[in-house]
């Protein structure tokens, strides 16, 4: 379970109120879509939630577990895909990925078995001796999903996974995603692509501006938008709504 | 033209790393003026150094020539030096950023004519080199000015040909490097290249500094010497200026400049060397740009049947502090640009000195100036001597003082890591301290026998070694975890334009000078020496390390990557 409460971070530097008092609370076997234009905080809060920020106010836990208060324990409990698949080019993708099962203190029994599955999974296993600088950005995309899961977590936490996979891999992680889903773990990710939430997600949150505009099923969306119409219609008029109020 | 303009400008901005302009609205707040102002004293600092050591040179000279009366070669030695280094600077910078970072690529998709991009790319690298050669020509023409009082045209000719000078330098480097990086394949690596460069640079930097020695240490004895082989009439650097029509024509302009023979002079050399810009720019242009593509291209060997055998053998379970340590070395040792400006320093300047000692060892230190230096060494001397070297290399790799920024882009991940602050960075300070030692035992052993010391003056070096380079390594990182550089997009620009490198080399030359002037002023022996630098930096390095873990913690949760 993933659990944000009233968090809210603006950047020092830019002065920029990026998340501004967003509840979110993920239920194990649930897949959570995140969802909202450029710019509107997205990666801002799946970081506040992963540790890598600390929100300026409000609490986020993972399994329950306080980031703020003990946030080795809260770490060790969710795995991470960045947006940014650029990282350790010049490591081998066999050393990156000890490295992270390292950090995790997975055995080599396990990480093997788990290597072995994800990256058979996704076609990347005969060049796992390669250095990830020569990799094409799907394959970085696909070794990054592979680390993610080497110390089986309980929460998975995605940024824009699809960006870069070709149709196979991206059918092959939403398979996966299904399937943790259905074994009472947490999925959660961000996207772009509304046909994809539109037919993965349980529920979804729409953020624009750094506020949630909404929370709740696909079906709620739908009574609350009064209107049989697809998500990228009701996303659309949702966003264009609140422009509209401000101006 | 237009296209021309703004890709230079362009070239330059990334090249030197100038700010873009300032957003409307955006203030200079008290921290970015602290930083400019901090910026501006570096700058400031470092060409004073450049400008003192450009001053001895030329006073140097000056003073041996006048002492056979040939003063008026100063000025031609001054052209053909500027020329030389120009041309060999030139060389090292035209090749590092021969190809920068696949934006070029993206240039190359779009309608730019590449007489444009190449013109461009000259550009940005010529600004260095004509500041480089306006210094130098200036500290000769300053020396000379104050001490015949020429006529004060001789400034202008001169200035302008400093200006001249670089320019058929630079072009015939490109005429060099583009031909061979259309053919040669294996060449067309940027990590090739910068290993390559970095060798040549080296050994460039390493064959000055012995023309500098040999000059200095001639000085007090034997001007005439200088006067008749450096830079008399009959030398080969006169020699060479003479043939060279650009420096026989700006020291013609020079030494007589308030005549019409001087204005026609400099024309002339205008004329010659803006032909070899234009002749560069129509000739080499477009295979330049041809020769771009390519550069990023990479080697993906695929395992196929013995993957399962890779596996077995590789995915194995490590240390958990082991691995942070291992992937800190990995990525600086693999990333080129590091690996020449830190490790790699190490390894070769003991490699370099060795070999010229092994070469001259019996000459040096039978040569009869040298009894009074083999007295002081016997007296603690050596010890301290042989410490100091210990610890300026084992200071030298610049691999604390850059760990943070040099890991700026993988931030956001490892801060999602279950790892603790602390032992992230003392993973980044035991990365420094491995080579650290080493470089501090390479130094110590190298002195050792170059000056024939006995164990216990090993010993001590050895503690001075040790402890001032734990310190500086200690003070390294302290100093980048508390104002790393996280935004770049050249690798490059974590180490090379990370102000804290600089400070951290200029702080461990103070530190390590006013270690040698304190242990000499006061005739330390040798175990007193290694008590007070050794032990102090010691108990220093130690309470700092106390401290730091609480401090990296607060510093790393308030990075927002
Ligand atoms: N490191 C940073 N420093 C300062 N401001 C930032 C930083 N990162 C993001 N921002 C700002 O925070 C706001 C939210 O950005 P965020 O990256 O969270 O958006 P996003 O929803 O992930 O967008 P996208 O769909 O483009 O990935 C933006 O206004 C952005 O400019
Ligand atoms: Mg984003």
């Amino acid at each position: 379970m993933i659990e944000l409460s009233r968090v809210s971070k603006s950047y020092a530097k830019s002065g920029v109120k990026a998340v501004n008092d967003a509840d979110v609370t993920v239920k194990n076997g649930e897949i959570f879509g995140f969802l909202g234009p450029n710019g509107a905080g997205k990666t801002t809060t799946i970081k506040l939630m992963t540790g890598v920020l600390k929100p300026d106010s409000g609490t986020v836990s993972i399994d329950g577990i306080d980031m703020a208060e003990r946030a080795l324990d809260a770490k060790r409990r969710f795995g991470y895909v960045t947006d940014n698949p650029e990282l350790f080019a010049r490591l081998k993708a066999s050393e990156y990925l000890n490295f992270v099962a390292d950090v995790y203190g997975v055995d080599t029994a396990d990480r093997r078995e788990r290597v072995e599955r994800y990256a058979s999974l996704f076609e990347i296993k005969d060049v796992l001796n390669a250095s990830i600088g020569s990799y094409s950005h799907g394959m970085k995309q696909k070794l990054l999903v592979t680390a993610s899961l080497v110390h089986d977590p309980d929460n998975w936490i995605l940024d824009e996974p699809m960006v870069g996979l070709d149709p196979r891999s991206s059918f092959n992680l939403k398979e996966l995603m299904r399937e943790r889903a259905a074994a009472g773990k947490t999925v959660f990710f961000s996207t772009h692509v509304m046909e994809v939430a539109e037919r993965l997600c349980d529920r979804l949150s729409i953020i624009n501006k750094g506020a949630i505009l909404f929370t709740g099923t696909l079906a709620e969306l739908k009574t609350r938008g009064g209107s049989d119409s697809s998500l990228e219609k009701l996303f659309l008029e949702l966003v264009d709504d609140k422009e509209e109020a401000k101006a | 033209m237009k296209v021309y303009f703004s890709l230079a400008a362009l070239y330059i901005r990334s090249f030197y790393n100038l700010p873009g302009k300032r957003a409307p609205g955006a203030k200079l707040d008290g921290k970015k003026i602290g930083k400019l102002v901090g910026m501006t004293v570096l700058v400031l600092f470092l060409l004073a150094n450049l400008g003192v050591m450009f001053v001895g040179l030329n006073l140097g000279l000056y003073e041996s020539l006048a002492s056979v009366g040939m003063q008026g070669m100063l000025l031609l030695n001054a052209v053909v030096m500027a020329t030389v280094m120009t041309l060999i600077i030139g060389f090292l910078t035209s090749l590092s950023t021969y190809y920068l970072n696949d934006m070029e690529l993206q240039l190359l998709a779009m309608p730019i004519k590449p007489r444009a991009l190449f013109a461009a790319k000259f550009t940005a690298v010529y600004v260095s080199e004509a500041i480089f050669s306006l210094f130098f020509i200036l500290s000769a023409m300053v020396i000379f000015g104050i001490k015949e009082q020429p006529h004060p045209l001789m400034y202008l000719w001169g200035t302008l040909a400093a200006f001249l000078v670089p320019i058929p330098a630079l072009a015939a480097c490109y005429f060099v490097q583009v031909p061979l990086l259309s053919v040669a394949r294996f060449l067309k690596n940027r990590q090739t290249i910068l290993l390559v460069g970095g060798v040549l640079g080296l050994a460039m930097g390493l064959g000055f500094n012995l023309y500098y020695q040999t000059m200095f240490s001639r000085l007090a004895t034997d001007p005439a010497w200088i006067a008749q082989n450096m830079a008399g009439p009959e030398s080969l650097v006169a020699q060479a200026g003479r043939a060279w029509p650009p420096a026989y024509l700006a020291w013609k302009a020079m030494s007589q400049p308030a005549s019409a023979q001087a204005a026609l002079s400099l024309l002339g050399m205008a004329a010659f060397c803006l032909s070899f810009l234009a002749a560069a720019v129509l000739v080499l242009s477009g295979a330049y740009a041809k020769s771009l593509v390519g550069f990023n291209e990479v080697r993906l060997r695929r395992l196929g049947a013995r993957t399962g055998e890779y596996l077995d053998r590789n995915l194995r379970r490590g240390h958990a502090f082991g691995t942070l340590v291992l992937r800190e070395v990995r990525m600086m040792n693999r990333e080129p640009m590091y690996l020449l400006n830190g490790p790699f320093i190490i390894v070769l300047m003991p490699v370099i000195f060795g070999i010229m000692l092994a070469a001259q060892k019996d000459a040096f230190l039978s040569d009869p100036d040298m009894a009074g230096l083999l007295a002081l060494l016997q007296s603690g001397g050596g010890a301290v001597i042989a410490g100091l070297a210990g610890a300026f290399l084992g200071s030298g790799t610049s691999i604390t003082c850059t760990a943070v920024s040099r890991d700026a882009k993988a931030l956001p991940y490892i801060k999602s890591l279950p790892i603790k602050a602390g032992r992230y960075f003392l993973a980044k300070l035991a990365h420094g301290l491995i080579f650290g030692v080493f470089g501090a035992v390479a130094g110590v052993g190298l002195l050792t026998w170059a000056l024939g010391l006995g164990a216990s003056d090993a010993a001590a070096g050895l503690a001075m070694a040790l402890g001032l380079s734990a310190l500086v390594n200690m003070a390294g990182l302290w100093l980048d975890t508390a104002n790393p550089r996280l935004k770049w997009d050249n690798p490059m620009a974590a180490l090379k334009q990370n102000p804290n490198s600089v400070i951290m080399i200029l702080g461990t030359m103070g530190l390590i000078g006013g270690a040698g002037y304190l242990a000499f002023s006061q005739g330390l022996s040798s175990w007193q020496a290694a008590a007070w630098f050794g032990l102090v930096p010691g108990v220093a390095f130690a309470a700092l390390l106390a401290a730091f873990p609480a401090y990296a913690e607060r510093r790393l949760a308030a990075m927002e990557v």
